[in-house]
């Protein structure tokens, strides 16, 4: 198997370099999100997640889904991760090593076990699915002008629920972290 | 490359996103962990449609769009809930808001 990859890179180096531009993002991905998770201070787990979103927007980007990509890159990294990082540090910072942790304790264990037994059955379904092994097709794009076709057009009605469902969380957000009046 | 690696890099990163939301008590946590999980379901999302036979059918991709938008409100919610549950109880930590336990 890896002789026959070895192979395949060798007779098309661009192939090789468009495979490593999905595998190493991929790789800093789950590395990142590795640590984000077993992280105890909070502020260096919130780092390493923005870390984790801007290499899995680079994955998209490789994989051809270039508009999807940016989108990432500016609502997660510019907002999403922005906004955790005002959650922590408006909470209090006092208590960021008081954390229970994985593995101390048996619920956190049960927890981990629980989620890497769910690992082991994808893989499993992943693994043994004929549709799975199916080669890469000739290289796919996403025009954006295509895309904003199809949000204006078929997808109209699920652009404005989602408009709603924006607007309706923002001022939820607003009411709910607003200060109680005296 | 196979549709394999791309769905199994999903399912170790949804894999570390469930154990992060079921096993860390602070409530950030959780959210992060629910991030990463709506992270995988995306990436998922781009590799069926990078591996279709029709790349043109864009459905992947907008599925893809709104799964981010709804996660922006999810986030959104979910920590003012949280500073909301700080202000209330000086914790963020899930196991001090007992309240309401049995």
């Amino acid at each position: 198997m890896v002789m026959d990859f070895l192979k395949t890179c060798c007779a098309d180096p661009m192939k090789l370099i468009g495979e490593w531009f999905v595998v190493l993002p991929a790789l800093v991905l789950l590395l990142a999100a590795a640590a984000a998770v077993v992280m105890r201070n909070l502020i260096h787990a919130a780092l390493l997640l923005t870390l984790s979103f801007i290499a899995l927007g680079i994955v998209f980007i490789a994989l051809g889904a270039e508009f999807v990509g940016f989108v990432q890159l500016l609502v997660y990294v510019g907002a999403v991760a922005m906004v955790i990082v005002f959650a922590i540090l408006l909470t209090n910072p006092d208590q960021l090593t008081k954390s229970r942790n994985l593995l101390s304790g048996f619920a956190p264990a049960a927890g981990v076990a629980v989620a890497f037994a769910a690992l082991a059955a994808l893989l499993g379904f992943i693994f043994s699915s004929p549709l799975a092994k199916k080669p890469l097709p000739a290289p796919a794009s996403a025009p954006v002008a295509a895309i904003g076709e199809a949000l204006m057009g078929d997808y109209v009605i699920a652009l404005i629920v989602l408009g709603i469902l924006l607007t309706a969380a923002l001022v939820g957000a607003a009411v709910i972290a607003m200060e109680d009046k005296p | 490359m196979t549709l394999q690696i791309l769905l199994a890099i999903s399912a170790i990163l949804f894999t570390f996103g469930l154990a992060a939301a079921l096993s860390r008590s602070n409530a950030i946590m959780i959210l992060i962990g629910i991030e990463l999980m709506l992270g995988a379901a995306n990436l998922n999302f781009i590799a069926f449609w990078r591996f279709s036979e029709n790349p043109a059918d864009l459905a992947g991709i907008l599925f893809a769009i709104f799964s981010i938008g709804v996660a922006a409100a999810e986030a959104a919610v979910g920590l003012a809930i949280i500073i909301l549950v700080h202000r209330r109880i000086k914790s963020v930590e899930v196991d001090d808001a007992s309240n309401l336990k049995g």
